[in-house]
Parts: C-alpha cells; structure tokens; sequence
C-alpha cells in the first residue's frame, strides 16, 4: 500500500480535477461530480476535501483572476501534481487488476 | 439586476474564516448564491445562509493564535517607542505636563491621606455602635448654648437611674502631672476617669485588672511608655507605687497599651473619678459643668428613645433652674465626635467633617483639573502629530489602534507621573505630618492602597487620554498629511471656560490665603489690652503656693525680673465662669454670668492694666480681701454709674467694687470680652501660676536663676514654665494650620492656573500661526500682534474677577464672622489676588506669545 491513503470521496474530487485540467475549482468541481453522480452535493464537502488532497500533496493551487460574479473574490484553480497523477494511476491499477481477477459470475 | 448575497452573512463568514480561505470560500459560495438566485432569490438566501454555516468548523474558523499575537506585541513595542521619541523631542513640553501632572497627583494623595486619617480616629472601639457621647444645651436668658461639658456626677446617676444605660463614665483631662518614683521625676499628661471606662472603650490593658483598674480612689492606670520609663518593664509596673504631685500616692492597677494615634482622647494615666470627686470638691455641685460623661447602651435600647427620654434628666438635680435657666442633654456617638464637634443649634452639626470633605473635594477636584489640563497640553500638542497619524491611517492603521496608541502614550505618561508622585509624597509627609500634627505614612504593605493606586492610574489615564484618543484617530488623514488641522470651535470654548473657571477658582483661594494671614497677622500684632511680652508663667506646684511670699522676696533679688506675681488663670485664657453674680437691684430673671479670676496684689501693674475707676488692691486695706476690681464689660451689665463701694456677691461670698479696670482680653479673639471679675488670691488655693515679668535681655539667665530657686523650695517637682506670648499664640493653633494650608493651597492654585494658561497660549499660538503670518506681512508690529494674542486672555481674565470677586467676599466675610474682633474686609485685599494673577498669567504666556509674534511669517504660511 502507498503511505498516503486518499478516501472514496476525496478520490472522486482528485479525479475531477484531474479531469477538468487547468479549469478546476470549487464550483465548477462540485457541478461537475454533481452531474457525473447525479445527486446534490455540498460545496463545503468539496472544500474539506480540496484541503485535504492539497494537503497530501495530491493537487497544487493558484489563484485566477477577479472576477464580477464572484463577488469581487478571486477563483482558486487547483491542478493535479504527479504525485497525485501517480496515487490516481495506483488506484486504478491496482482496482483494474483485482477486477480482472473476477471469475465469470452469472446472475441468471 | 444582479443581486448580492445577504451582507450579514457574509460579515459573519469574513469574521470566521480564516483569511488565505476566504478568497475561495466567499467567491464559490456567491458563484453559487448567483446561479441560485436566478431561479429563486428567496431560496437562494436561504441556501447561502445554510452553507455559510456548514463553513463554520475547525478546519476553516481563523485560529486564535494565528499571526496575531506577534503583530500586536511589535505594535505595542512600537508604540512605546513612538511614546519615548515624543518624551524626549520636546523635553520642555513632557517635563511640565508629567509634572504637572505628578503635582496634581502628589496633592490630592496627601489630602486623601489625611481624609482617610481623620476618617478613622476613634473607629477602633468595639462598641462604637453603642458608644455615645453626653452633651448639654444650656438655656439661659433666651440664649442657648451647647457643649460637651457635663456635671460631675451626672455619669453615676445615669447609670444608676436609667436601666438602658450599661455602663456610664466621666472623663476630664488633667493639666500636665508631675509623677515620682524614687528620684525619677518626669510630668506626664493625663485624665481623671470613671470606673466603667475600660469596659466601654476598646484600649487595650495589658497588665492588671481591667475590671478593677479604677474602682479605688487610689488606683491608678499607666500606659506602657509610661510604665517603662518609671519601671523599666509593664510587668513589674503592677503594685508599684507612683508619687502624684508630691502629695499622694498612687498604686498602679493596669497597664494600658500606648493609645494609638487615631485616638481622640490622649492620655499617659487615668487615675480614678472618685478621688477626683474628692479632690475637686465644686464637681459635685450640678451648676458646675467641666468632665466628659460618655455612656455604653444596652444593646437592645434605642438611642433615639433614649435622648428623649434623658433630655430633661438634670433639671431635677440643678435647683438653680428656672424658666430662664436649664439645662438639657443630648447624644451623640462617640465615633463621629470628632469629625462632628461644632454645635448649631444645640446639636452637633460639623467640625473637623468639614474639612474632610473640603480636602476631599479638594484632591477629586485637583486631580481632575490636573487631567484636564494634562489632556489640553496633549491635545494642543498633537497638532505636530497630524502628520503621524496621517501617515499611520494612511499606511493602514485602524482607528481603534490609533485609540489605543494614544491611550498607551497617555498611561505611560501618567504612570511616570505617578512615579514622581510617590517619591514626591515620601518626601512631603514628614512635612505634612508637622503640619497637620498627624502620624500618616504611605500603606505599602496594604493591599487596597495598590488597588486604589492603580485604579487612580488606570482612570486618570483614560480621563487624560481619552480626549487625545478619541481626537486624534478620527482625523482625516488627507487632511492630516496636508497640515490643516482645525478643532471645533466646541472644544475652543470648553477651553477657555476652563482657564477661567481655574481663574476664578485661583483668585478665589488666593485671596483667601491671604485674608486668613492678614487675620493671623493681626491676631498676634493686636494689642490685648494688657502688656504679655516678656511674661513667664511658671505653674504652681505642690506647696508652692503656701511658699509664694518666700519665692517672690527670692525672684525680686534677681537681677533681670521687673515683678513677681501670681494668679489663677493664665490671663491670656481666662475662661472659668461664676453663674451666680449678685448686685443690689439685679434684675431678678437674668443669670450674673462672668468670668472670674484670683490675683494677687501687683497683678495689675505687671500686666500694665488701667484703672479707670477706684483704685487697686491694697495691702494696706485689710478689708480688699472681700473687694473686687470689675471690668468695664462687667460694669456695663450691672448698669451702674457709681460703681465704687457697690455690693458684689458670688460664690455666696459678699464684698465690695473697689475698682474698675478697662477691658482687655480674655481669651482669644473668637469671643467678645466678657464681664470679668477679679478678686484678691485666696490663701489655701493651690493651684495657679506665678506670673514673672522679665527684662527681655536676660531672660536666660532669669530663667536659670528662677529654676535653682523653685528646685530648692519645691524639690519634689519640675520647673517649667511658659511664655505668655506663647500661650496666646497657642489659642490659634488652628488658624496657623489653616493660614499654612491656604498658602499652599493657594500656590496649588497658581501652579495648576498657569498649566491651564500655558497649555491655552500654546494652543492659540498654534492655532493662530497663519493668521499672525498674514497680519506680519500686511504690515502689523510686534506690539499690535501681542496685543492680539493677549486679548483673549484678557477676557478670560475679566471675566474671572467678575465672577470672583464676590465670591471671595462673601467667603472672607463667612470666615472672618466667627472671630468678635477681625481685620476689616477692604477692596484693596480683594484685589491683591488679581493683581498676582495677572503678574503670573503674563508671566506664563508671554514666552509662548513672543515666540508666536516673532516668527517669521514665511515659516508659518509655506507649509501649505
């Protein structure tokens, strides 16, 4: 097992930010895992998680530019640094190769 | 229309969160509010609201000790910097405002010192809530007077017939005592007292029986300084024998701790009433009043109901009351007789309270003008500041640390004044104490002294900061950095009603200072009507008067002594009076009151008196044993135009008026001359003072020469002796206390009026700079300037002497009402203060004005 361990939702944001490269943060995160899960969220949940990764080393943060919708705050965009390219790969390798470890099981 | 997300909560966010968060947090959540409120604006709120709160947990509330607490000790190291750097750029400037400061402090903590030592004398006896004090209304002739004086016996005879009263006990003073034990013979100050009188009072006995202490005729009570002087040691002071006065023996029964300072009543022995009751026999006699009778209630009786109830308690035993004369009793307890001595109206009404609250009054009054005028200075001062605080609000600085600089500047000011205060107190109180005749020293060891002391620290620094505080931090720091700076003219006022209230209130006490010495001047210059220069009064002692004959053929022998005489009463206070005065065709409802005094045959040429009438006693008139020599006061109440030969009775003795004498005084100068009657010195009498008249320039001499003589006649005693001059000046102890506080009191006034003036000249010539600039270069000289600048003083000053003037009158003339012969109010006394005042307020602006008016004006209108 790596050192660091990543939980189910804190993997799920890590992968969105991985996915939406360059333009990742909060809001367009939470909307994002929104309509890929299909259910509401909370963007303090995103946040806590955000920290969290950021903590770890999984992702890497800068602030944007000032914008008018924002109230006059600044967007901070997160990206995803190799470490947390690595743990992601992990995850789905080491997913990938038990999954293929499955027999064929049928549920008629 | 966009809308915005509701402010409260945002504020509420930005309180809490911390702030390298709140950039993202705060700009998600109103991405989000926005997207919300497109829909529903009222849900969108509520949205917003619920997840602000989900915000509100660890991982994002701002940490308590998050780069904060390194930021406020750097400022607050800074501004003690800044504080320092101002201290000491204008040196002039922090030294008159700490000192003034300090000055006001110093005051009002040695006036609070001495209200807080008067305060607690006599508050250490147990049973003071029970404790009182007797006093009588005596009513005579529509008159009515009142005092602490009772009847000999009226202590016994409360106890025994009123079942309230616990315990009852006389007390009288004894003139000074002179005590032998073998060779040691020292005189001693002490009271004659009643048996109760340790049961009632909280003195402690340390040796003997309390109980017993005073229950027989022969016991006496010593205190431990006394019992160590004579004994070595209070132990083997008990049972020992004392000689009293070379003609009786004392056992000591009880050794009593040292009284304390904040005792009213003083005393190195008590030896017990009864003998007194023998010894004085006209103290059984309920016409005559002299001890102090206090009294313990029972702690369940009522004082209120017990006063009335005793009211007319001596009219039965005083068969001489009628209509017109009687006598009534009051209570009083005895832990306020102190501060409340004066009677009016027959009730003790004021005293020493008066003062207490006057010093009081005083220190509050002194510290806050001294604040104030501390906060003036600073105020005027921080117009060289408004580039600092420009610069500092400019930079970022809140309002509230600006607040709290200036606050800091102003504690640190007053803490070293506060310093300064201190040492300047130790240093005053031995002074202080002689003046006052007081034992205070500073509490050190008490808790609440430092309390107190640091409250005063606290409060003053926030009164003498606040204005500066408050001021500075809401100027406009464009305004600021530009240099134009204007007070509100509010403020102008509030400044010059307060120089001219400290005016008024300097012409006030200066005038008063000066009024109580002129009084006091004219106290010790006035003529008495008699001569008491070069007059030595030595008292008689023991046997002395028996052998007064002897002494006097001895005394005439020395060279230096002009007379030799003797009599009862010190004539520079003869004070006993005769109730009983008798003539032929006395109106029969009016009391003969006068006073009375033995005298021998020269008295009257010592004392240089003038007979007016008749002629003086003789020794070659046998019968002048039965004379008397009256007064002209005494002539004026019988009424007679033929005095010579007229029959006089007193004290039931018959005789004749020989002679008539003019008035002179009797005692000091608060009573009017009274009848007075003088009669020849009774064989047998053995008290009195022999009267020595001496050539002033071998006084030294005389005085040994009489000291050999009086050892060998009377060797059982001390020789002491007394000039009359003294005694006199004795009688106004207080109205030397009182000229010595007023001269302070009055350069107080003059020190703290010139802080007020030179804080207000600074401010005027700051705040007038430009205008003095223009009027220099349109051409004014330095004498129309000047005259400009001084003119608002002048006002100020008008004002003040208008306002003052009668108040000092009116004061002067309350004062000087106690005294029946007194300095006559004149308007060139009213003014003197005015004229001081003005010296010194020129004297205080001049400088700050001169300067203003000889700057050039080219300094004073560049800078804008």
């Amino acid at each position: 097992m790596t050192q660091q361990s990543l939980g189910e939702f804190e993997e799920l944001v890590l992968l969105m930010v991985a996915a939406q490269h360059d333009k990742a943060y909060g809001v367009a995160i939470l909307e994002g895992l929104e309509e890929k899960l299909k259910k509401k969220m909370n963007i303090s949940a995103v946040h806590v998680a955000l920290k969290r990764i950021e903590d770890k080393g999984f992702v890497k943060s800068h602030f944007g530019g000032i914008t008018e919708d924002r109230g006059g705050r600044r967007k901070k965009f997160y990206v995803i640094t190799a470490l947390g390219k690595r743990m992601l790969d992990t995850q789905y390798q080491l997913r990938s190769s038990i999954y293929k470890q499955i027999p064929k099981i049928s549920f008629g | 229309m966009k809308l915005t997300p509701p402010k409260r909560l945002l504020q509420f966010l930005r309180w809490f969160c911390r702030e390298d968060y709140l950039d993202e947090i705060e700009g998600d959540l109103t991405e989000l509010f926005i997207k919300q409120a497109e829909i529903s604006p009222r849900k969108a709120k509520w949205i917003f609201g619920w997840r602000v709160i989900k915000y509100f947990r660890p991982e994002f509330i701002k940490s308590i000790k998050n780069s904060h607490q390194i930021n406020t000790y750097d400022m607050l190291n800074n501004y003690f910097k800044i504080a320092w750097r101002v201290l000491l750029r204008k040196k002039t400037y922090s030294a008159i405002n700490i000192i003034g400061l300090a000055f006001g402090l110093t005051c009002s903590l040695l006036f609070l010192l001495w209200s807080y030592d008067e305060i607690r004398v006599d508050s250490f006896h147990l049973h003071s809530d029970r404790l009182y004090s007797v006093y009588e209304r005596v009513y005579n002739d529509n008159e009515m007077k009142a005092a602490y004086f009772t009847q000999g016996l009226l202590a016994q005879e409360l106890k025994t017939s009123i079942p309230e009263i616990e315990y009852a006990c006389s007390f009288r003073m004894l003139d000074p005592v002179t005590f032998q034990v073998e060779d040691k013979i020292i005189k001693m100050e002490g009271a004659c007292a009643g048996e109760d009188f340790f049961k009632m009072f909280s003195y402690k006995v340390l040796h003997g029986n309390m109980e017993k202490a005073l229950s027989d005729p022969s016991n006496i009570a010593i205190s431990q300084k006394m019992a160590t002087t004579f004994f070595e040691s209070p132990e083997k002071a008990i049972g020992q024998v004392i000689r009293f006065e070379n003609r009786k023996n004392f056992r000591v029964s009880a050794v009593f701790e040292n009284i304390p300072d904040n005792s009213s009543l003083k005393f190195e022995f008590l030896s017990s009433w009864e003998w007194h009751l023998q010894e004085v026999r006209w103290l059984n006699r309920w016409i005559y009043r002299a001890p102090l009778t206090f009294i313990l209630l029972r702690s369940d009786s009522k004082p209120i109901a017990l006063e009335s109830k005793i009211k007319n308690f001596v009219k039965p035993y005083l068969q001489e009351s009628h209509s017109a004369f009687y006598i009534e009793l009051g209570l009083q307890r005895f832990d306020k007789k102190y501060l409340y001595s004066t009677f009016n109206n027959g009730v003790p009404d004021g005293g020493r309270v008066e003062y207490v609250r006057l010093f009081s009054f005083a220190a509050i009054f002194i510290l806050l003008i001294a604040c104030i005028n501390f906060m003036n200075l600073a105020t005027a001062r921080t117009l060289k500041r408004a580039k600092e605080i420009g610069v500092r609000k400019t930079i970022g600085a809140a309002r509230s640390s600006l607040t709290t600089q200036f606050m800091m500047e102003a504690m640190f000011l007053v803490f070293l004044s506060a310093v300064i205060s201190i040492v300047l107190v130790i240093l005053l109180l031995p002074t202080f104490n002689e003046i006052t005749n007081k034992h205070i020293s500073l509490p050190f060891t008490n808790l609440w002294f430092w309390l107190i002391a640091f409250l005063v620290i606290l409060s003053t620094g926030l009164v003498a900061g606040s204005y500066p505080a408050l001021f500075l931090s809401s100027l406009n720091p464009i305004k600021a950095l530009k240099g134009s700076v204007k007070f509100e003219q509010r403020v102008i006022y509030f400044r010059k009603a307060l120089v001219t209230f400290q005016f008024i209130l300097a012409i006030v006490i200066i005038s008063a200072a000066i009024i109580v010495s002129r009084q006091v001047q004219y106290i010790y210059t006035k003529g008495l009507g008699y001569d008491k220069d070069n007059l030595i009064y030595i008292p008689l002692q023991g046997n002395m008067a028996d052998k007064f004959q002897t002494f006097r053929q001895q005394a005439m022998n020395i060279d230096g002594i002009t007379n030799v005489t003797r009599s009862v009463q010190r004539p520079t206070h003869t004070w006993r009076h005769v109730y009983d005065l008798d003539w032929p065709g006395k109106n029969s409802d009016s009391r003969g009151v006068a006073v009375h005094n033995g005298i021998d045959y020269n008295f009257i040429e010592s004392l240089d008196l003038k007979i007016i009438h008749g002629r003086n006693f003789s020794l070659d008139n046998p019968s002048d044993s039965t004379g008397y020599i009256v007064n002209e006061a005494a002539l004026k109440m019988i009424g007679s135009k033929d005095p010579i030969g007229l029959p006089l009775s007193f004290f039931s003795n018959r005789g004749e008026i020989i002679g008539v004498v003019k008035d002179f005084h009797l005692t000091s100068f608060y009573s009017p001359i009274e009848p007075l009657v003088l009669f020849l010195f009774e064989d047998g009498t053995n008290e009195g003072y022999i009267l020595v008249k001496v050539n002033p320039t071998k006084t030294n001499f005389v005085l040994s020469a009489l000291e050999k003589i009086y050892k060998e006649m009377e060797p059982g005693f001390l020789f002491t002796y007394e000039f009359a001059e003294d005694h006199h000046f004795q009688l106004y102890k207080d109205e030397q206390v009182a000229s010595t506080f007023s001269n302070y009191f009055a350069a107080i006034a003059i020190v703290i009026s010139a802080l007020g003036l030179f804080g207000l000249s600074m401010f005027t010539a700051e705040q007038r700079a430009k205008e003095i600039g223009v009027r220099k270069v349109l051409g004014a000289s330095f004498s129309n300037i000047f005259f400009v600048l001084s003119k608002d003083f002048t006002i100020l000053i008008s004002i003040a002497v208008t306002i003052a003037i009668p108040c000092s009158y009116f004061i002067a003339q309350n004062w000087l009402s106690k005294y029946a012969y007194k300095i006559a109010l004149d308007w060139l006394l009213l003014f003197l203060p005015v004229v001081i005042l003005v010296v010194v307020t020129f004297i205080t602006i001049a400088y700050q004005l001169i300067k203003a008016a000889l700057v050039n004006p080219v300094n004073s209108l560049k800078s804008e």
